[in-house]
């Protein structure tokens, strides 16, 4: 995948089968228009998410990641999204710490049918993205 | 007659950046509360009262090599057919090692048996050791925990290095050793080093005397660890504390073995060797999934047997250890290598036990 | 004398396990080593004094499967003994626990860098001070000067769970919120000076995996992902970006589970802080669930649980 020069950045989302991954298709269906910076890996559920996904795909090339699961409460799974809740928390106060922008990662809950919502995230987040500009922790060379 | 050169202690750097001029030079830095043999630079401060924490054996054999890149291209009128282009790099610079100990340098003759001495010599370590040249310290004085008279080795041993350094006080008394190490004494930065021989060759014996004999001698000792080598009992009580880590290997100036793997993203890759250490689980461990050292005094019963008895049995008595010391400092806790080879030694078949 | 009593408690335990764990004088002056004692004649050479710094209770998962143990403990090493229990790691019937109250060990480290790396002939020590004698003379240290960072901020010197206390308890005089200093003034750093301040510290790396096999709580060692080919996690460049994921991936693990005995700093080979990465994450656990790891064996670690109301836990704006 050729990152388009210039114009986009890589943002990875990992997006929950049911409810997120559902709400970007409503938003899809519906013809809402985002950018495309974001390319969206469909999980079971935000609590398949370990939040090592997150700091791999950091390390290794991503500029953002987004994280969207069901909203609590309404988890496909029943308590898929309660873990996650507790692990991306702590994944997102702990990312500053090693110095990677905490800006940089973001999870959310969004449910299948809010289709405007998820074009709302998705615009906003890839503008903080861009606002951030490309992270420049990927170093090929080896020893 | 070898070379003999004065240098100041003062016109370190100048000698230093002179020879940086022909050479890629590494020095032992202050990294942190570590020293490391770093690239020299003129600016981070040098460390040369202690031996390195790593040995310089980086410097010719990397932990990380990359021996080839490839890349996979299909062609665009037949997506079916796939062509590789490989791509390797066996240019080495000229390169010197500056400041290493005598048992760093002796690290690199236990490498050059398996590596050179075959009739299928690795290009790439021969490669980069052909255009090093080592220039070594001799010791002021011993480490915590080594033993290097114990292994046939000397604190002001000149075997395996291009030029002996000894420190006299006020400057270094340098020795050249092989022809190459009698080009860099000629730089003009010397003084003749005629009248500080005898100093130096004083202050060897002296430190010799300093250095600790943990066992008598290493006389029969790959027959004595072999006949240990169904002695379970033997070798679960020297492996108790052992957290079968890979720090002791990592930083051994004899370790020499390897992994190669290849990395790749996409349709472009790395073959790459690294360092492997046989204190890991998964040093044999093979593809079906047996591993025939599952036990950490199994992997502790082969990396002694490797350098006291395997090794020397190979190679006409040659101990693959140098007795820097560095696995015992370095060991979280305090595995003695010399130690466990004493026990060997001093081990008498009890039939109550 | 703690280590005469000591002995006596062990000469007491010996004839009922396999082994007794603990510490006898290493192979120079300022280091103590673990000491297995299977036979009543080992006893003697114990000792008890602040050069005992190894956790011993990370010996204890892979023993107690089939073997009786008993082990020396000191307040920070006890935490691990908790949390073994609270994750259901350990027999606890095949191990018996001998604690001793602790006012604080030496850091190697430090004690050399006290005395510039000069040969030490012999060290003499009382409760809280040792005396560090080089060629260049004697010099006597406060334990505290020279103790690992965790002794300055501890809160249990006396272990939480043992079968037998050898001394009398200690309380601790420091102030709980003085646990966290340290990350505290480190997040006072800009974003871009903590990144240089791992990349810096993070070179240095070689991955060995000492601080993996000394923590009492990484039990995964032999199928760790860090090595693993398949997932393939982190390859075998020594690069940055491999130096982070290791480490990132040790300390994620570690979420709400680090004991912070600090054996991890202690025992890596080029002398990186490990363990501060760690102090963060659980800071985190404290503040967001309320935990400390290893305080007693009836707890549940915060990953492994959840609830269905989070107080402490915002919805994230973008």
């Amino acid at each position: 995948m050729s990152v388009v020069a210039g114009k986009e950045l890589r943002i990875v989302g990992f997006l929950c089968n049911w409810c997120s991954y559902g709400g970007a298709d409503t938003a899809g269906v519906s013809r809402f228009k985002q950018p495309s910076d974001l390319r969206i890996i469909r999980v079971p559920c935000s609590g398949r998410v370990d939040p090592l996904f997150v700091v791999k795909a950091l390390l290794n090339g991503a500029d953002g990641v987004l994280v969207a699961g069901c909203h609590p409460n309404d988890c496909h799974y029943s308590e898929g999204n309660f873990y996650a809740r507790r692990r991306l928390e702590m994944l997102k106060k702990f990312l500053s710490y090693m110095g990677i922008d905490d800006k940089r990662f973001h999870y959310t809950w969004v449910s299948a049918s809010e289709g405007a919502r998820w074009q709302q995230v998705v615009t906003d987040f890839t503008k903080q993205i861009h606002a951030l500009g490309p992270l420049h922790q990927k170093e090929e060379a080896g020893d | 007659m070898a070379k003999l050169g004065y240098l100041p202690k003062e016109k370190l750097t100048d000698f230093l950046e002179n020879l940086k001029k022909k050479y890629r030079i590494y020095v032992p830095c202050q990294d942190g509360d570590a020293v490391l043999f770093q690239p020299f630079d003129g600016e981070k401060p040098l460390c040369l009262d202690r031996p390195a924490t790593v040995s310089p054996k980086s410097v010719i054999f990397p932990q990380t090599d990359i021996l080839f890149s490839f890349d996979y291209r299909k062609s665009s009128e037949d997506p079916k057919q796939v062509s590789i282009e490989l791509t390797e790099n066996l240019d080495f610079p000229e390169t010197v090692i500056f400041g290493s100990r005598p048992c760093d340098a002796k690290g690199f003759l236990i490498y050059d048996r398996p590596y050179t001495q075959t009739d299928m010599p690795d290009i790439y370590y021969k490669g980069r050791r052909e255009k090093t040249t080592i220039i070594t310290l001799a010791c002021n004085y011993p480490s915590p925990g080594c033993f290097c008279t114990s292994v046939g080795g000397d604190p002001a041993d000149k075997e395996g290095s291009d030029i002996l350094m000894t420190d006299v006080g006020t400057g270094y008394f340098f020795e050249a050793v092989t022809a190459k190490g009698e080009e860099i004494v000629e730089d003009a930065v010397f003084e003749d080093g005629s009248s500080y021989q005898e100093k130096a060759q004083a202050a060897h014996k002296a430190v010799a005397d300093l250095v600790k004999k943990p066992f008598d001698s290493t006389e029969g000792l790959p027959e004595k660890l072999l006949s240990l080598f169904e002695n379970d009992a033997f070798w679960e009580a020297e492996a108790a504390k052992c957290i079968s880590c890979g720090a002791c290997t990592y930083l051994c100036p004899t370790c020499y073995c390897f992994n190669i793997t290849d990395e790749q993203a996409g349709s472009k890759g790395e073959r790459i060797r690294s360092w492997d250490a046989c204190m890991f689980y998964h040093f044999t461990l093979e593809a079906s999934g047996h591993n025939p050292r599952p036990l950490k005094q199994q992997r502790l019963k082969n990396r002694v047997g490797h350098k006291f008895s395997y090794y020397p049995k190979k190679y006409e008595g040659a101990i693959a250890c140098c007795g820097c010391g560095r696995c015992i400092r370095s060991c979280p806790v305090s595995v003695d290598i010399s130690e466990i080879v004493a026990h060997a030694q001093e081990y008498k078949d009890e039939p109550s036990k | 004398m703690t280590q005469k009593k000591l002995k006596e408690v062990v000469q007491k335990v010996l004839p009922d396990v396999d082994m007794v764990i603990g510490y006898r004088q290493g192979f120079d002056p300022v280091h103590a080593t673990p000491f297995f004692v299977t036979r009543p004649e080992q006893i003697d050479e114990l000792i008890w004094n602040p050069l005992c710094v190894h956790n011993l209770a990370s010996y204890i998962p892979s023993l107690t499967t089939n073997k009786k143990v008993a082990v020396i403990v000191k307040g920070c090493d006890s935490r691990a003994i908790n949390q073994y229990l609270q994750e259901n790691l350990i027999n606890r019937e095949n191990l018996v626990v001998i604690g001793i109250p602790c006012s604080g060990v030496v850091s190697v480290s430090k004690v050399l860098k006290a005395v510039d790396h000069q040969i030490i002939e012999s060290v003499s020590c009382e409760n809280h001070a040792v005396t560090v004698k080089t060629s260049q003379g004697e010099k006597k240290l406060s334990v505290s000067d020279v103790s690992p960072d965790k002794c300055k901020t501890c809160l249990y010197p006396t272990p939480l769970v043992y079968d037998h206390l050898v001394g009398d308890p200690i309380t601790s005089d420091k102030e709980p919120e003085s646990v966290y200093d340290e990350v505290r003034s480190f997040e006072e750093k800009s974003l871009e000076d903590r990144f240089q301040f791992w990349k810096t510290e993070l070179d240095r790396c070689i991955r060995c995996y000492a601080c993996r096999n000394a923590c009492p709580m990484c039990i995964c060692q032999d199928r760790c992902i860090a090595e693993s080919r398949d997932p393939h996690w982190v390859t075998q460049k020594t690069n940055q970006t491999e130096k982070f994921m290791y480490h990132m991936i040790h300390a994620l693990h570690l979420a709400g589970r680090c004991v912070e005995c600090e054996e991890c700093t202690r025992v890596c080979p080029m002398e990186i802080p490990v363990a501060k990465i760690k102090k963060k994450i659980n800071m985190e656990m404290d503040q967001l669930f309320d935990y400390k790891a290893g305080l007693n064996a009836e707890d549940t670690p915060p990953m492994y649980t959840f609830k269905v109301d989070e107080e402490t836990i915002e919805e994230h704006e973008l």
